[in-house]
């Protein structure tokens, strides 16, 4: 497979898993570049990518735009607070405003679901999801998946447990999508509270004992609890919370065989892991923060080949 | 008009002429003749068609145009002309305009626009002042000029003392009190029906427990109570128990279903299409399995269109944003028709009008004619050209239909 079999990233759940291989034997020559002296390829000179970010984010919006330059793009940066989304414009009228401007790309981040389906419909450009609502980020997939293979050799038979807030996260859904996909078994752990009713028909084993789980497990990605997108309270106290979810040392040192930590960004340290847990060998944080550099970078080359052609 | 109806097979089981095919002679809005074969004698208009059905007039008991307030989403007057081209004689428009239908002269105002047309228009004045809730409208005034029933349409009654108030006062003049079935505590942000499909998408989930547990408390508050209560569109199995339960305990309460809550499940979100953010949520096959044995067993006592027309720029917008509602006059008999027989289709379509006071007239020698004209058998896939609606928000859109309206007779006037 040369090519993706998509014309846009919306979700890992319209990829296949060819896709995924092709994504990262490509972030596998990216990874490569980033680490040269001169950490830049002249491959998409002639591309114009817009960043529309109508939610705010700081990691993945750098990660893109770095990727973007990386591979020689023309970067427009967009976010709601300066825009005329609030003087009532609508989404398509935004953005084919910014279209119009010769732009060939638009990787978005929203706070509603599907808005990347629902623009990738009415707009003439490849869309990548930089996360929308409680629906998918596709890319942290990715780049979670890129660096369990980087660690562990692979991701299929792998044990991996999701540990926090799954009803709220975008992150926990296009992980259980991706991690599926390449044959790896699936947890999600957490107060019942934050466990969507139906998520075991996605496939997941459902967990609510952290130390059951973790004993089960490889890996664990612990999510950040994502107090912004809760209308009412789910747990009684962060305290209580971290007395039943939290990883401190002590716990990870007591489980039957080292595992892997992972952490989507940002960290509430002492909340969801602690501060050594966040800063052991264990825990591949930075690396996954690395790899995802070089697998937007992927993931826009291959998209930008398909414009191309 | 005078009309001689040729060949006409008559669907209603309450005639005699049930099953048969006949000519009908309508005089002076009467039916004057029914025969194997009658003469025009009098050069009346003749009304020949294909494959060509009658029944008693279809009525639909949840039905939204939009005036006043809402012009662009729909008129009263092209409303009513959808509906009659659509097979409907009689329609009960939900008080969900702007301002609310919630005195006896906006109920005035609404029955004024519809004087003409050949459909019966059924005004629902609003259960509370405004619609919020609160205070009672003027209900007796609002039935003195001429409401059915009385509703706040989609708005919950929040406060289950102001139901049972309602209920009460209600029964002094035999007023029927529609309560919508949802708990908006538990339904919180809640936009799609809480299942496999709301987690695959990340939009927030409103559970069945939403609805039947309004639903539960209003059949309580009823049994205390006394009165009449009609519970629309309900759509979960939940629901379908309980109903059936409180009717076994003879308590004076109806149900409707819409009609693409027993056509669509919730798999059809998959991509984000607004057509399909409706309210009630669509639901699993389990529900419509149940929602379908409701219906057989008589629990659920009529089917709705739930016709509310949104304009494109309520629709094309995110998902979160959009409005709720789906049109649906054009598509009800065929969507219907497709899932039960025709018969069945029939008397769902017949079935709830006496509850909401509008005509009842068999199709027998000397009756009022009141008459929908159609064809069962015809198999199409519903498109946009097949829509009269000024708003095109279907969720029919793209379905295998089968069935066809040719128009109605009602009011001494033909429409085809």
């Amino acid at each position: 497979m040369s090519e993706l079999s998509v014309n846009h990233l919306l979700g890992i759940k319209y990829l296949k898993e060819e896709d995924i291989e092709l994504i990262f034997k490509t972030a596998d020559h990216f990874k490569e570049v980033i680490n040269r002296p001169i950490k830049k390829v002249p491959s998409l000179r002639d591309i114009t990518i817009a960043n529309l970010f109508f939610e705010n984010s700081t990691r993945t919006k750098l990660s893109f735009e770095l990727a973007e330059k990386r591979l020689s793009a023309d970067v427009i940066n967009f976010s709601a607070g300066q825009s005329s989304v609030k003087k009532g414009e609508t989404l398509i009228d935004t953005v084919n405003n910014i279209l119009s401007m010769k732009v060939d790309m638009v990787v978005m981040r929203h706070p509603n679901p599907g808005a990347g389906v629902f623009l990738s419909k009415h707009v003439d450009a490849a869309i990548v999801n930089a996360g929308d609502g409680a629906h998918e980020h596709p890319t942290q997939a990715l780049l979670d998946s890129y660096s369990i293979r980087e660690r562990l050799g692979s991701v299929k038979g792998k044990n991996v447990v999701i540990v926090g807030d799954i009803l709220h996260s975008r992150v926990a859904l296009s992980n259980i999508f991706a991690l599926k996909l390449q044959g790896a078994n699936v947890m999600v752990c957490g107060p019942k509270t934050l466990l969507p009713k139906h998520i075991d028909k996605l496939g997941v084993k459902v967990e609510t004992n952290l130390r059951k789980a973790l004993n089960w497990c490889d890996v664990a990605n612990m999510l950040r609890v994502q107090n912004e997108r809760m209308d009412i309270s789910y747990f009684p106290s962060t305290r209580e919370y971290t007395q039943q979810f939290g990883v401190n040392k002590d716990l990870l040192d007591s489980l039957d065989k080292e595992i892997i930590i992972m952490h989507p960004g940002p960290i509430n340290r002492g909340v969801e892991i602690t501060s050594d847990v966040a800063d052991s060998k264990q825990a591949i944080i930075l690396d996954q923060v690395q790899n995802g550099v070089a697998v937007r970078m992927a993931v826009i080359y291959l998209l930008a080949s398909k414009i191309k052609n | 008009m005078n009309v001689l109806i040729k060949s006409a097979t008559v669907i209603d089981t309450s005639s005699k002429f049930h099953n048969q095919i006949v000519d009908v002679l309508i005089e002076k809005g009467k039916i004057s003749q029914i025969a194997k074969s009658i003469k025009n004698t009098s050069n009346y208009k003749e009304i020949e068609l294909d494959n060509l059905h009658i029944s008693q007039g279809w009525f639909d008991s949840s039905v939204c145009f939009g005036e006043p307030g809402f012009e662009d989403r729909e008129t009263i007057e092209n409303g009513l002309k959808t509906a009659a081209k659509s097979g409907f004689t009689s329609i009960a428009l939900q008080a969900n305009t702007n301002p609310i239908i919630d005195t006896s002269s906006d109920v005035t105002f609404v029955l004024s626009k519809a004087q003409t047309q050949p459909v019966d228009l059924l005004p629902i004045g609003a259960l509370t002042k405004n619609s919020e809730s609160v205070d009672l409208a003027e209900l007796f005034d609002m039935k003195n000029a001429g409401a059915v029933a009385f509703s706040d349409y989609k708005k919950p009654i929040t406060n289950p003392n102001l139901l049972k108030i309602a209920l009460q006062y209600a029964s002094n003049f035999d007023g029927l009190v529609c309560s919508f079935p949802l708990e908006q505590k538990i339904a919180g942000k809640g936009i799609v029906n809480e299942h496999v499909s709301s987690t695959m998408l990340g939009l927030k989930g409103s559970p069945n427990l939403a609805e039947s547990l309004q639903v539960a408390r209003d059949l309580y508050i009823l049994e205390y109570s006394g009165g009449k209560l009609h519970i629309p569109t309900i759509s979960t199995k939940e629901s379908v128990k309980l109903i059936r339960e409180a009717k076994e305990k003879k308590l004076d309460v109806t149900c409707s279903v819409a009609i693409h809550n027993l056509f669509l499940t919730d798999d059809v979100l998959n991509e984000f299409d607004t057509r399909y953010k409706v309210n009630p949520p669509l639901r699993t096959q389990d529900d419509i399995d149940a929602l379908i044995e409701g219906i057989k067993d008589g629990t659920i006592d009529m089917v709705t269109s739930d016709h509310n027309p949104q304009t494109i720029e309520e629709k094309k917008v995110e998902f979160d944003h959009a409005n709720y509602g789906t049109i649906g006059l054009e598509s009800a008999f065929s969507a219907l028709n497709q899932i039960f027989s025709t018969k069945k289709s029939i008397q769902l379509l017949t079935k709830g009008k006496e509850r909401f006071g509008s005509i009842t007239s068999k199709i027998e020698e000397g009756e009022v004619a009141n008459i929908t004209l159609f064809n069962p058998n015809e198999k199409y896939v519903f498109g946009k050209s097949n829509i009269l609606s000024k708003s095109k928000n279907s969720a029919f859109l793209g379905q295998e239909l089968k069935g066809k309206a040719y128009g109605i007779y009602a009011n001494k006037k033909i429409v085809l």
